[in-house]
């Protein structure tokens, strides 16, 4: 697999060898949990542990996960390209010396009781980033559940369950966050390349993070989720001209409606709040705007999985009149065009439906519809010009069985570069919505969903086209 | 003086907002179209300057300690001949004198009225961001209806214009039912020029067009305010 040698961030991501400082035998406990996931596999980790050496550090020197450990991260008799540590915060200062000394670069910090825990904390995590800084060291965290990478396996975390593998790339500010997704993830064929759980930003920042990933030729799309930018000039500049030019990239920015503190004198100065900079940041960068984690997520799906939408003009296709009629609304809502069908397209459904169909855009195929008259107005609508990307809504019936339409449905796409969203509506947990959702067609219960994922393919379809002319 | 020495002088007397005829220095240089508009030290000169730029006028009270005009009655607008430009002075005299008797007063400013639609434009800047532009409907609804946009500055004549296509109101000022229509184009201009003059002015930590009026002849700034400052100087722009 392709990497990004050279990195100043590739021992992060890609360590042929990881020291577990603070590893444990004992479940229940952090180290257990991290040495767990690294040397057998998470929960859903397919393959097993990470392909390179792991080192357990225990003062004990007991055997940990049946390999021997060492006092000290200096006692390995190999090189060591990463550390993992998981040690009360009171002696990381000493265990960074004595990381330097080893050779090791890059630091993974998991524990707790740095500058989220009050003012001393604060001087803690200062003394700890310049001891960092002094001695070469690159630090991700602290307070952090660290990285996931699922093409070598790593995971540093203790989380339960590891992601499926593919091209998303994720960076959060909260490990809650990054467990919940990961959940999630295994539930809807949300594949994930890359997790970075960020923490306190002590270093390492999102900036250093998503400029790894717009790189990293196994990410597709990356998605974030943060609270606040360490740096936000850094952050917008970093998006706008070394991200988002390359990948797709969805942020959920929490905390929205916080309200500026500061005493305004002008007009701008009060309309400005908190979370105006970062509307503007996020906007102008040509990122997406994600407002709810379900957003994050079908955003993040669509835009790795399926191509952008390059015109305007998207169609709806349904064998059940409501649910298009809301699918309808809400891209109306979303300012997101619905295409006008051309006499040559109608035409061409006439010729294939009964004469009661919808006669234009969302096209009804009406409820009686079997699976060849679905799959070949389908096939029309691919064809046709004015159609940029399809949204497929599909109401439960008794005439044609849902795993047929689900099949119908990926070999119509694989004919085309234009974008498909679907909604099999109600429908949960059927074998056709998994057959739709692993073959990259991000698929919903609710037709208002799949249509915000065609807006955000939409808006990166516009963002592509406005660089081809600018 | 000339825009530079305007706010070198403010700075010097420990000031944080410029007055509306320095303000104006300020907006011209960053060519921002502004109205005609006289200073008059006395009543006299008042009803000269008021004859010198044609009736309809305003007048505005100049004092340096005085933010809010209107509160105090510091604004008379329509004033149509030179007797009562002279009766609007005295009131307005009269009013400050009683409601601030402690405001350093300048004289008045006599200003072309302009009719309109009022927008708004202005900059703040935000401590992570840096500076920002802002684009929207103006007068005295702007807080309450929000109809604005924000860019962070710079920004190109294409986040002007889409700036400009962001505001929900947007079809008053593009002609509906008879309001003026204004040219976009100038004032994606007006935006792109304030954003790329900005930073030659890093005192700058607030300023408001509000408002800058769309009339049948073209885009003129009524009202404008700088609010100087150390944020300005830290802005990444």
């Amino acid at each position: 697999m392709e990497t990004l040698k050279g990195h100043p961030l590739y021992s992060f991501f890609w360590p042929d060898s990881v020291a577990v400082i603070g590893a444990s035998s004992k479940p229940g406990k952090v180290g257990y949990a991290i040495m767990s996931n690294l040397v057998l596999g998470a929960e859903g980790q397919l393959g097993g542990g990470f392909r390179g050496r792991v080192y357990p550090v225990n003062p004990s020197g007991e055997d940990i996960f049946r390999q021997r450990s060492y006092r000290k991260v200096t006692e390995i008799p190999g090189s060591v390209d990463l550390a993992v540590v998981a040690i009360p915060a009171a002696g990381i200062e000493a265990v960074l010396d004595e990381c330097a000394e080893k050779g090791i670069h890059s630091v993974v910090l998991i524990s707790s009781g740095f500058s989220e825990s009050g003012p001393k904390g604060r001087e803690r995590e200062r003394l700890v980033v310049e001891k960092a800084r002094s001695r070469g060291m690159r630090i991700l965290g602290p307070n952090c559940i660290g990285i996931i990478n699922t093409n070598n396996r790593l995971n540093t975390t203790f989380a339960k369950k590891a992601p499926p593998r593919g091209p998303i790339s994720f960076v959060s500010q909260s490990g809650a966050i990054c467990t919940s997704v990961i959940e999630y993830s295994s539930e809807e064929y949300m594949g994930f390349a890359n997790f970075v759980s960020i923490g306190n930003k002590s270093d390492l920042e999102d900036s250093d993070i998503i400029e790894y990933y717009a790189n990293d030729p196994a990410t597709k799309c990356i998605s974030i989720y943060m609270e606040a930018a360490k740096d936000g000039r850094r952050f917008y500049e970093t998006l706008k001209k070394k991200v988002v030019p390359r990948k797709p990239v969805v942020i959920l920015k929490a905390g929205r409606t916080a309200a500026g503190a500061k005493a305004a004198s002008s007009h701008t100065g009060a309309l400005a709040g908190s979370d105006t900079a970062y509307s503007a940041a996020i906007h102008e960068s040509g990122a997406i705007r994600a407002h709810t984690m379900l957003e994050l997520f079908d955003f993040s799906r669509a835009l790795a999985y399926q191509p952008p939408v390059m015109g305007d003009g998207i169609a709806i296709i349904s064998n059940a009149g409501g649910p298009a009629v809301i699918a309808a609304d809400v891209a109306y809502d979303l300012g997101l065009p619905l295409s006008i069908l051309s006499a040559e397209t109608i035409e061409a459904i006439d010729s294939v439906c009964p004469p009661t169909w919808s006669r234009g855009n969302p096209v009804d195929v009406i409820g009686d519809s079997d699976l060849d008259r679905y799959q070949r107005v389908l096939e029309i609508l691919v064809g046709a010009p004015e159609v940029h990307g399809i949204i497929t809504i599909v109401g439960p019936q008794a005439v044609m069985p849902l795993e047929d339409v689900a099949h119908a449905i990926v070999d119509v796409q694989r004919t085309t570069q234009k974008p498909f969203t679907a909604s099999f509506v109600g429908v949960v947990s059927q074998p056709s919505e998994d057959y739709l959702d692993q073959h990259g067609i991000p698929e919903m219960e609710v037709p208002e969903r799949p249509v915000r994922a065609m807006k955000a393919l939409y808006h990166r379809g516009l963002y592509l086209r406005r660089r081809k002319f600018s | 003086m000339n825009a530079r020495e305007i706010i070198d002088a403010a700075l010097a007397e420990g000031r944080r907002v410029l007055d509306v005829n320095e303000s104006r220095e300020v907006f011209t240089a960053l060519g921002v179209p502004m109205n005609k508009s006289a200073l008059a030290a006395d009543r006299d000169e008042a009803r000269k300057a008021a004859s010198g730029i044609g009736y309809p006028v305003v007048m505005k009270i100049v004092s340096p300690d005085i933010v809010h005009k209107t509160e105090v009655g510091g604004v008379k607008v329509g004033l149509t001949d030179e007797p009562e430009v002279g009766r609007a002075h005295d009131a307005m005299m009269a009013s400050v004198k009683a409601k601030r008797p402690d405001a350093r007063v300048k004289g008045v400013v006599i200003e072309e009225m302009v009719k309109g639609t009022e927008l708004i434009i202005g900059s703040s800047c935000d401590a992570q961001f840096g500076r920002m532009l802002m684009f929207g409907m103006g007068g005295v609804f702007v807080e309450i209806y929000k109809d604005v946009s924000f860019r962070l500055v710079p920004i190109s004549a294409f986040d002007a214009h889409e700036m400009i296509e962001e505001i929900r109101g947007k079809a008053i000022f593009e002609g509906a039912r008879g309001f003026p229509k204004a040219d976009k184009d100038g004032l994606a201009k007006i935006l792109v020029d304030i954003s790329s003059g900005i930073g030659r002015y890093p005192d700058i930590e607030e300023l408001d067009i509000n408002p800058l009026m769309v009339t049948e002849k073209g885009l003129v700034a009524v009202d404008a305010r700088v609010i100087l400052g150390t944020l300005g100087k830290t802005c990444p722009s």
